[in-house]
Parts: C-alpha cells; structure tokens; sequence
C-alpha cells in the first residue's frame, strides 16, 4: 500500500516539479531594444520568484509611453500570447512600448488545486507547437507563505479574501516592502512613474457568464478614450467590446488603483474565456484553446451568458486578435488627442489577421533565432 | 462535427462518470470501508471511468489526484495546530477552570449564562472565518458548560453546531462570502448588517430553543462536586494568557495591517499552543499530546485530503461542470426553494468549493434578474454552514459529536437540529428572494 | 525565504513526523494505515516545493 501510493506521488509529483521549472523561450523581435527586471524598480524583488522579465520597444522618435502587462492572471493565456505578438513581432516607430508578459510569474509556475487544469497547452505554429505553462490566478505558496487569515488592502484597508494577497489584480498599488505580490504590483507602479507611462493596459480573460467579460474597464479618468475605442472596433473591425466603470468601491484592481496613485490612464482588457466557466465539459487542453462547450452552448440558448456565444465557441484566435486591435486602436485614438504624447506602431495584427493567419503565426523558431535574442522567463 | 452532435457525447460521458463514481462510493461503503476511503474509491473509480475517454489521460491521474489532495492544504494545517492548542490548554486543566468558573457565577441566570456561551462560540469563528476553528478553540469547555446547566449531550452538540456554523457566516470574515465574492467581483463590504443580523438573532433562537429547558435539576452545589477540580496553582491569567496571545494576534494584524508580519492562522495557533505550555501548572509532553492529537483528528484531516482529489476529478471529467449546469438550468421560482437543498448538499460534498461552483455561477445569474447581489451573498450564507453538518465531509457536524463527547448515531443529533435548521433555511431563502427590499441593510452598514 | 516561511515549513516537517510515527504505531487497521498515507503526501511534496 505505502509503495503504491509512494510510486503514485513520485509519478504526479515529478510531473508537477517539471511544470514549475519549465522555462518558456521569448524570441525578443527587431523591436525590442533592451531587456530589463521587474526588480531594477522594486528592489524588494531581488532574487525572489517575483522577478520578471520587462521588455522596451523603444521608437526613434520620441513620445508617449505604453505598459501592457500580460499574465496577471496567468490561467488567462490570451493575455500571454498576446504580449508575446507584441514583442516577438512589433517595432515603435514613435514612443515607447513596455511589455510585460509573465506579470505573475510566480502565479505562472503555480497549478490550481481542485480545478483540475490540464498542465500545458501548445500553439501550432510553422515550425511545429510552442509550448506554453497553464498556470494559476494565484502565485505559488512555495513563494509567498502563509496567506492572512483576511488580507487587508494597502493602503485602503478594505477587507478581502485571504487568496488575494497572493492576487496581482488585488495587490494594486503595493508596497516596496510588503508581501511578494504587492512588491510585483509596487513595481509595476514605479515603472508608470518614472518612466512617465501614459497608458498601462492590463490583459485579462473572463467566464461568459460573468457580466464584466468581453470589454474595457476603465475609471472615470480613462472612460472618455475607452468608449472611442469601443465605438471604433466595432464600426471598423465588427467585434463588441463594451465599457465597464470601475468600481470606485472595489479596491485592489489594477484599473482603480493605477488611475487613483499615477498619471497613468488604465484600462483592463476582458476577452471571454469559456475554460473557465463553472459550468463546462471537461476541463481539456482542447476546450481552453477553442472555447467550444455544449453547456454553454444550452445556456446561451436560455440565455444566462453574457456574450453571443454559437457552435464555433470563441477560439483562442478570436480572443487574441481582439486585444490585439483594442490595444492598436487605445494608441491610435491617444495619439491622435495627444501628438506630443503619439505612440506609432507598425507589425502588429489586428483582430481579422489574427483570426486568419492564427496565433502561432506570429511567434518565431528559438533554435533558428540568435540566441542573444532568445529570453527564458 | 456539430457541437450539438457532441454535447449528447459529452454529456453522456460525464453522466456515466458520475455513476461510476457513485458506484464506486457505494461498493467501498458496502464492503465496510469508512467514508474517506469510500471518497477516495469515487475519486479513483472517476478517473479511471475518465481515463478510458482520455479526460483526463490515464498517465495524468496520478498528477490530478495529488493536486487535488492540496485544495485543503492550509485548513490542515490550521485544523491540526488549532487542535493541538486546545488539547494543551485542556491537558494544563484551563478547561475545567473556565467551565467551573462560568457555573459558578451564571448557574442561576440561565438566560444569561446560554448567551454568554453562544457569545464565547461565535467570536473566534466570526473572526477567523471557520466555524472549526470555535469548536477547536472554545468547544470543549462551552460543552462541558452547556452539560452542566442541564442540556444533554445530543442537544448541546446541536447547539454547538448551529452556533459554531452561523458563527462561520458572521462578519467581519465570511469566507463563502469571500469566494464568491472575489469570483464575482462584487466588492467584500456592505455584508456587516446583513450578515451580522440574521447570525445573531438565528443564533440566539437555537440556543434558547434547544438550551432554555433544564432536562435535570441539581442544585449548585452538587454540580460543582461533580466537576473535576482544576490542579493546583490554576488561575485566571494562566487561562486567559493563551487565548489573550491567539486573539492579540489576530487583532494586532486587523489593527496595524501594514506594520505586523503576516503569521498566518496555524502560526497564531502554535504561538498560543506554546504560550498554554509555557503557563500551564502541570508538565505536558507536547510530543505525545500532539502525536495523540493527530490520531484523533485523521478522520477529518483524510477527508480533506481526498474531498478535494474528488474534486479536481470531478472538475478534470466535466462532472462538477454538469452538476452546476443543472443548477443553473432550474427555473428560477423551482431555484428559490431547491436552494434549500442545494446550497447545504453542496456544501457537504465539496465544502468550500460549493461555493466555488455553485455559488458563483448563481450569483451572476441572480444579480441579472435584479436581486441584490450582497444581500443575496448573505443570505446564502446562512445556508453554506448547514452542509458543514452533511456527509460525506459533515465537517463541523463531526467536531461538534467530536468535542460533545456525545456517543449516539450521528442522525440522531442532525435530527435534533432541525427546526432551528427550519426557521435558518427560511431565513436564507426569505433574504434571497427579498434581496432588493433589504439592500438599505448594505447601504446602513457602509 | 523569510523566518515565517521556515516555521511553516518545520511545522510540516513536525506533522509529517507525528504522522509516521501513528502510522508505525498502527498495526491493526488498514483504513487508518491508508489514511496516514493520504495525509503525508501533501505534506511531503510540500516539504521538497513539489506544490
């Protein structure tokens, strides 16, 4: 007995200790002009299993500034791939982009208890399948333990659920000094301060039944820009995505808190994300990458899902190209209300490419690329 | 192939999973095995059923089982030190201090007395969120208490039920509130009213209901002879210092947020365990105590290892994604009363993660037919606590039969619980229903 | 990894070891025996950050 349950815990185990240290290559494109740590702005992420990887795309002519930040909630993945379009694909004509992919990346080497994730999803792409970690909401406690019995807000004091102090999208604005996530978050703040951020955009993904999906959050300071860009996508490309006010109730998030402790505007990007609706099929590989669910498709029909949803699901594609275009077309309208601030990118597709070509499409071989090129996160 | 073609395919292979793992409950249980083992036989009898149609692929369900065995990891840990705590305290004879104590001074104020008690039950679970962590820390002595006021021991572990459950759902720390509201992102603020309420005055009917009528009459004296004498050299701050150093440290991270290192809940039980060590006036061996601890506490602790390996099985095979779709298909009038039934099965068969897959999902869909969403939170909280005394986890059921020391059929107690079990249900279900006509409940307590 | 982490992870290591102890004790009932095995494996693979 004790050997066959010994056998069983080294066989699951072993497959659990190589997700955690799989290391994902980041093929850094012509636009990427430096690579730098989360930690040059929040020492207090020194050599801790916070750190990660943030990458300038940096125009020769000068301008605003954009932070997108990817993975907050790494059991998002859109968010992921998109920031890795971006890096791997887009140069800045004018401005400065900042990207980071892996935000959590503690989170990003965690798996999720009782929900049953497959470990890793892969991307077909020209030279065969990029494997990707499925990771958690949540960073690991093997890097941030124990949790509070509540965890208290900095600096608002609002009570929230003990999960989310290890939550980046509650951590927000952070502590230089505080636990691990509010040091990540803290980090992400010195970067919009001292580099003088204009737009931060953070990537997410949530439930079709959830009424906050397929949509822009944004405060009261950034809803004007939010509801441009809502209006525009769907004359110009034909996908919704709607505008949410941020709760001035609710704190933690990063599209209250960023707004209310920077000059920066915020915005949270939401793409409906089936995997994690409660009520699915299986949780497979399959299901996260194409999002096709026949419960879902019985609730559509009755009605209880917050977006159009049809047999063809809502594939990753879909997902992915619709950041992408929110994200040119947040720029686009920025630039165009502020020229001595503009952002002018070029080789970043839009909503219907993506669609066509697919998203593997645009991530590029790390055994042909120069390995100087080549960042493992 | 259409998606509709598929759907009777899925929802096939998920409904003979979920028979094979009820086939397998029930073979386990038929062959003597206790409920934990007869969990984990449903747990791997899914899987397998699961890994013949590759959901999830056999070489996977090792990885699944052991993952899901860590959905409870930290309420082990508390479980276990919060225990140990209270077995020191208990082992040093501050038990039997605090109960002479109490009768002593209330034997004659009854009312008084009971809710004083209830008062003793509700505070470290409504500060802690788990109304386990009342009956570990406060249990044993309030039930020697209510035995002695004249309550038989089946009705006391009733009560002690009711009080620690309700006391989990009372503010400031409901963690099904919590779950479901940061799976929602409805904020967690506006719930001290609507919870703190209904907790109390539910509170207060069960334990006059169940406590008000004296079963024997003694006189003082007499009871005072039968207790155990406390050994030499037992006082008030000898009592008073661990648990003044376990709330100290729950209230010095509520007071100074930003400035106390998060030491987290077993922490603050071991602190304490050493602090009752340290004060006690006979010698313990931590060691055997604890090695004794852990003996009685292996029910419960193997049942949240493998409740939550059932889980992430469940979740993995699509069974747990077909239980909250059927949920969420009821119409809604049919919802509002099934909720009785609902909320607390669920409660029972996955704890926590009910209000996960239950809760969450019928909050959105509450909220967009314009019920109240943190009203309707509380109210369903009042009926989460219910199924902590349902098996196959009857968590809270099991520590009350537990610390009562009460020996009769576990149905015999649940069945002494069910008018206050009655009036909490109505209560929940009226506060959902009437949702939006309590919402200045929110409002008041903002 | 800060001093509180450290405690908790030499707390794991006292329940593990409390738990072996029953589970050598344990002689008659093979229940028991298997439920000391389910409740070690989380604390094990915690105790090597397995998970």
């Amino acid at each position: 007995m004790a050997a066959i349950i010994g056998l069983l815990t080294v066989w699951g185990g072993l497959q659990l200790h190589r997700h955690r240290m799989y290391k994902m290559p980041i093929v850094a494109g012509p636009g990427v002009t430096r690579v730098v740590r989360l930690s040059d702005y929040s020492p207090g992420l020194k050599k801790t299993p916070g750190d990660t990887n943030v990458f300038f795309l940096e125009g020769k002519e000068k301008g605003g500034t954009v932070l997108v930040i990817g993975n907050t909630h790494s059991n998002e993945p859109a968010s992921l791939l998109t920031s890795l379009i971006l890096i791997e694909n887009m140069t800045v004509e004018k401005g400065t982009v900042i990207v980071i992919p892996q935000f959590n990346y503690s989170g990003g080497r965690n798996t999720r208890p009782g929900d049953g994730y497959p470990l890793y999803f892969h991307i077909p792409t020209s030279w065969g399948e990029k494997k990707f970690r499925m990771g958690n909401r949540d960073a690991s406690p093997l890097d941030q333990w124990p949790d509070p019995d509540v965890y208290i807000h900095y600096p608002d004091r609002q009570l929230l659920s003990f999960l989310d102090v290890r939550n980046t999208n509650r951590t927000w604005p952070g502590r230089p000094n505080g636990p691990l996530m509010e040091r990540v978050t803290y980090g992400a703040m010195q970067i919009m301060r001292t580099e003088g951020v204009d737009l931060a955009v953070d990537i997410h993904g949530a439930e079709t039944m959830f009424p906050v999906t397929n949509c822009i959050v944004a405060p009261e300071k950034s809803i004007r820009l939010a509801t441009m860009v809502s209006l525009t996508v769907k004359a110009k490309e034909g996908f919704d995505s709607h505008v949410e006010p941020s709760p001035s109730g609710f704190r933690g998030l990063s599209h209250r808190e960023i707004g209310d402790h920077s000059d920066t505007l915020p915005f949270l990007l939401e793409a409906p994300i089936p995997f994690l609706d409660q009520p699915t099929g299986p949780k497979t590989e399959k299901l996260l990458l194409d999002g096709k669910d026949p419960f879902l498709l019985k609730l559509a029909a009755k009605q209880k899902l917050f977006v159009p949803y049809d047999e063809e699901g809502w594939p990753m594609s879909k997902r992915v190209g619709q950041h992408c275009s929110v994200l040119l077309e947040l720029m686009r309208q920025y630039s165009r209300k502020n020229p001595d601030r503009a952002i002018q990118v070029t080789n970043v597709p839009a909503y219907a490419e993506v669609i066509q070509n697919g998203v593997g499409f645009y991530y590029h071989d790390p055994t042909e690329a120069d390995k100087r090129n080549v960042h493992y996160n | 192939m259409p998606l509709n073609g598929n759907h009777m395919s899925i929802q096939s292979q998920t409904i003979l999973i979920l028979v094979v793992m009820c086939a397998a409950y029930a073979l386990a249980k038929r062959r003597k095995l206790s409920v934990e083992t007869s969990i984990l036989a449903a747990a791997v009898g899914g899987g397998l059923a699961g890994a013949v149609m590759r959901i999830p692929p056999l070489a996977d369900l090792p990885r699944h089982l052991i993952e899901g065995g860590f959905t409870y990891f930290d309420v082990i840990l508390v479980f276990t030190t919060a225990t140990i705590f209270m077995a020191v305290v208990s082992a040093s004879g501050g038990v039997n201090y605090v109960v002479r104590g109490t009768i002593r001074l209330f034997f004659n104020l009854r009312l008084i007395a009971l809710l004083v008690l209830m008062i003793i039950i509700l505070i470290p679970g409504a500060l802690t969120g788990a109304g386990s962590v009342s009956l570990l820390v406060v249990g044993a002595p309030t039930a020697l208490a209510l035995g002695y006021l004249g309550i038989p021991k089946k009705r006391v572990a009733a009560i002690l039920f009711l009080v620690a459950g309700l006391s989990a759902a009372a503010p400031p720390v409901n963690i099904w509130a919590m779950i479901v509201s940061a799976g929602t992102a409805i904020p967690y603020v506006g719930f001290e009213l609507p919870l703190g309420i209904p907790v109390l005055l539910l509170s207060t009917f069960s334990v006059l209901f169940l406590g008000w009528k004296r079963t024997e009459k003694k006189a003082l004296a007499e009871v005072l002879e039968e207790m155990p004498e406390p050994p030499p050299g037992m006082s008030g701050w000898r009592v008073a210092l661990p648990f003044v150093v376990f709330f100290g440290l729950v209230m010095m991270y509520r007071i100074w947020p930003f400035a106390t290192p998060i030491l987290g809940l077993a922490m603050q039980f071991v602190i304490a365990a050493v602090a009752a060590w340290l004060v006690s006036p006979v010698r313990i061996n931590i060691l055997i105590l604890s090695r004794d601890t852990v003996k009685r506490l292996l029910p419960l602790l193997t049942t949240m290892v493998v409740v939550g390996m059932l889980q992430q099985i469940m979740t993995a095979t699509g069974v747990r994604g077909l239980i909250s779709f059927l949920v969420i298909s009821i119409p809604v009038v049919i919802l509002f009363i099934s909720l009785a039934v609902i909320i607390p099965v669920s409660e029972g068969l996955l704890t926590y993660g009910g209000a996960a897959i239950i809760g969450i999902p019928l909050i959105w869909f509450l909220d967009s037919i314009g019920l109240h969403a943190t009203v309707v939170i509380a109210g369903l909280s009042l009926l989460w606590p219910l199924g902590d005394g349902l098996p196959p986890t009857a968590l809270i059921g099991r520590l009350s039969v537990l610390v009562t020391e009460y020996t009769g059929s576990y149905w015999s107690f649940l069945r002494t619980t069910w008018i206050p079990w009655l009036v909490i249900t109505i209560v929940g279900i009226l506060m959902v229903v009437f949702s939006a006509k309590l919402d200045f409940l929110v409002r008041w307590s903002m | 990894m800060n001093i509180i982490m450290i405690l908790y992870y030499i707390l794991c290591a006292y329940i593990a070891f409390l738990l072996v102890w029953n589970f050598i004790k344990e002689k008659e009932n093979k229940d028991h025996m298997l439920h000391y095995l389910l409740v070690l494996v989380p604390l094990v693979l915690r105790l090597f950050r397995i998970k």
